[in-house]
């Protein structure tokens, strides 16, 4: 055996040794794969898990889930009006086990040790602790309602759906000739922009399709206007369902009566409605309530890895998270960009573990498709690109994810074909994130 | 010191570790082209709209990009850079997909 090293030799072990070295030592100090674990099983919580697996190669991902399958928001309001049944909203966790290798825990994550790195985990058998060496939180909203006498089990804001769509949806079907549905919209920043108006929309349609005369919708928002599709709602509104819909904006609610179904507002109080589908004020979901919070209650986050200040392996994707954006032109949450978010993020936390920088030649995006009535829909496209971001005078203030403008982000025309649409898009976004 | 005997225990660990350790992120144009598969499916293979993977579309998108908008793609082909297209292009390209359209 000789004991010396020609220059071939040399260079193989030079460039093994710079290997361990570029090794991070969360992964150079295991004997097993590193382990991300994802709070949430929403359109972002699942497409990280689904995504981490795909392009990581041995990764150990573990989703925590308080539910045994996700009740997708996308698509409910038709749900809600009897259009769809649950079963087609319902997205079961089993292919990203099966065709991914995710470990799926149902419980509720209650804690994060950050300094220990490990999660919570309250489950029916006790609590489990996780170690991570990331973790990824997209535990969608969580409400903030107004004073008074709150009670969703009477008054369904149906905003995260599942039992709550199935009340408003029994609620919607109880309701007669000249009966009321008052509904309210958020103010923004809340989950879904146009959601709360395509349900005015549907729910009209349906008043008018039962033959329910004089039968009304007043949508009470919180907003100075229309805050998304404003050409299509507003025809909506004034045209498709004029006298029906009686849209009241700049209304902030000053306190709810469940019990009686009555609500209070700076521009309009409406007692006992038959319907009172009161849809709160939203922040970040709980699990983040030790993290660093904006004053609107979400988590400002780096656009590059959805990391946190402060916490180097904590990221927060979806509709919890605050994306810095140039000012009037925010990050939309919806299940189509918390999908977006959670491909970057996986990305980056893969590149942490072989010891690359993230990638900033980034781009995420949010399109979807909303029913005007139980044949037509519109639809909503908006692009963001990393790179400076503006203040309202256009002057840079930063980096981040700026929208593109180009043109309206609106269709131009409310059709049948879009409806048709809606569901391919769909049926690709849940086999995009859950198959 | 045994010097090969060192070599050979360091070879070893790096194999051994590169079997543990996960895969690199690095190839151009994946992360762009994943934003496509909500409409297009996982990979560009559906299910969804058009089917991408396999194909070479960079025309296809510079076209969608600078001519009036019409549908969603149009507004979409507007959300990257032409060079972002071209990395999205060549990527999709190398993806089997199903034959589908």
């Amino acid at each position: 055996m000789k004991n010396t090293l020609n220059r071939r030799q040399f260079l193989k072990l030079a460039s093994a040794m710079a290997a361990l070295a570029a090794v991070p030592r969360a992964v150079g100090a295991a004997t097993t794969a590193p382990r991300v674990v994802v709070v949430g099983g929403g359109f972002g919580g699942a497409t990280l898990a689904k995504y981490v697996r795909m392009w990581g190669g041995n990764v150990q991902v573990t989703l925590v889930d308080a539910n045994p399958n996700h009740v997708s928001c996308i698509l409910s309001n038709l749900v809600v009006t009897g259009a769809l049944p649950m079963s087609r909203i319902t997205l079961a966790f089993d292919s990203l086990k099966a065709n991914h290798g995710v470990t799926v825990m149902q419980g509720r994550a209650v804690a994060i040790d950050a300094a220990g790195n490990t999660l919570t985990v309250s489950t029916t058998s006790g609590n489990k602790v996780l170690p991570y060496d990331h973790l990824v939180l997209s535990p969608g909203i969580d409400f903030v309602p107004a004073a008074g006498n709150w009670n969703p089990n009477l008054t369904p804001h149906a905003w995260q759906a599942g039992a709550q769509t199935t009340l408003l949806k029994n609620q919607l079907a109880a309701m007669r000739s000249n009966d009321t549905f008052v509904m309210t919209v958020p103010k923004a920043p809340y989950r879904c922009p146009p959601g709360p108006y395509e349900r005015a929309c549907v729910v009209a349609d349906y008043l008018k399709r039962k033959g329910r005369t004089g039968a009304k919708v007043i949508v009470l928002d919180a907003n100075a206007s229309i805050t998304a599709e404003p050409e299509a709602f507003g025809h909506a509104f004034n045209v498709t369902h004029a006298g029906v819909i009686q849209y009241v904006p700049n209304a902030t609610v000053l306190s709810v009566d469940s019990s009686t179904r009555s609500i209070v507002t700076s521009a309009k109080t409406v007692n006992n409605a038959k319907v009172l589908n009161y849809i709160p004020n939203q922040r970040a979901g709980a699990i983040t309530a030790g993290l660093p919070l904006n004053s609107t209650g979400f988590v400002p986050v780096n656009p590059l890895t959805y990391g946190i200040a402060g916490y180097p392996n904590i990221h927060v994707i979806g509709d919890s998270c605050a994306v810095p954006s140039s000012d009037g032109k925010p990050v939309p949450k919806s299940g189509h960009m918390a999908n977006s978010e959670a491909k970057i993020c996986a990305d980056a936390i893969i590149r942490s573990f072989t010891g690359e920088a993230p990638d900033k030649d980034i781009a995420t995006s949010s399109a979807c498709f909303s029913p005007i009535t139980n044949k037509t829909s519109s639809w909503l496209s908006t692009n963001f690109i990393y790179g400076d971001i503006f203040d309202a005078s256009g002057n840079v203030k930063g980096k981040g994810m700026h929208r593109v403008d180009a043109g309206e982000a609106e269709a131009d025309m409310i059709d049948g074909d879009s409806y048709q649409d809606m569901f391919i898009w769909a049926d690709s976004m849940f086999a995009d994130s859950y198959s | 010191m045994d010097i090969s005997i060192f070599t050979r225990a360091m070879l070893a660990g790096t194999a051994l570790l590169v079997a543990v350790a996960p895969t690199s992120a690095a190839e151009p144009g994946r992360l762009l082209a994943s934003q496509c598969a909500q409409c297009h499916g996982t990979n560009g293979a559906g299910p969804g709209f058009e089917e991408i993977a396999g194909k070479d579309l960079f025309n296809d998108l510079l076209d969608m990009k600078y001519r009036p908008i019409e549908g969603i793609m149009d507004r979409q082909a507007r959300g990257y850079t032409d060079e972002q297209l071209r990395l999205i292009a060549d990527y999709l390209s190398t993806l089997p997909g199903n034959g589908d359209d």
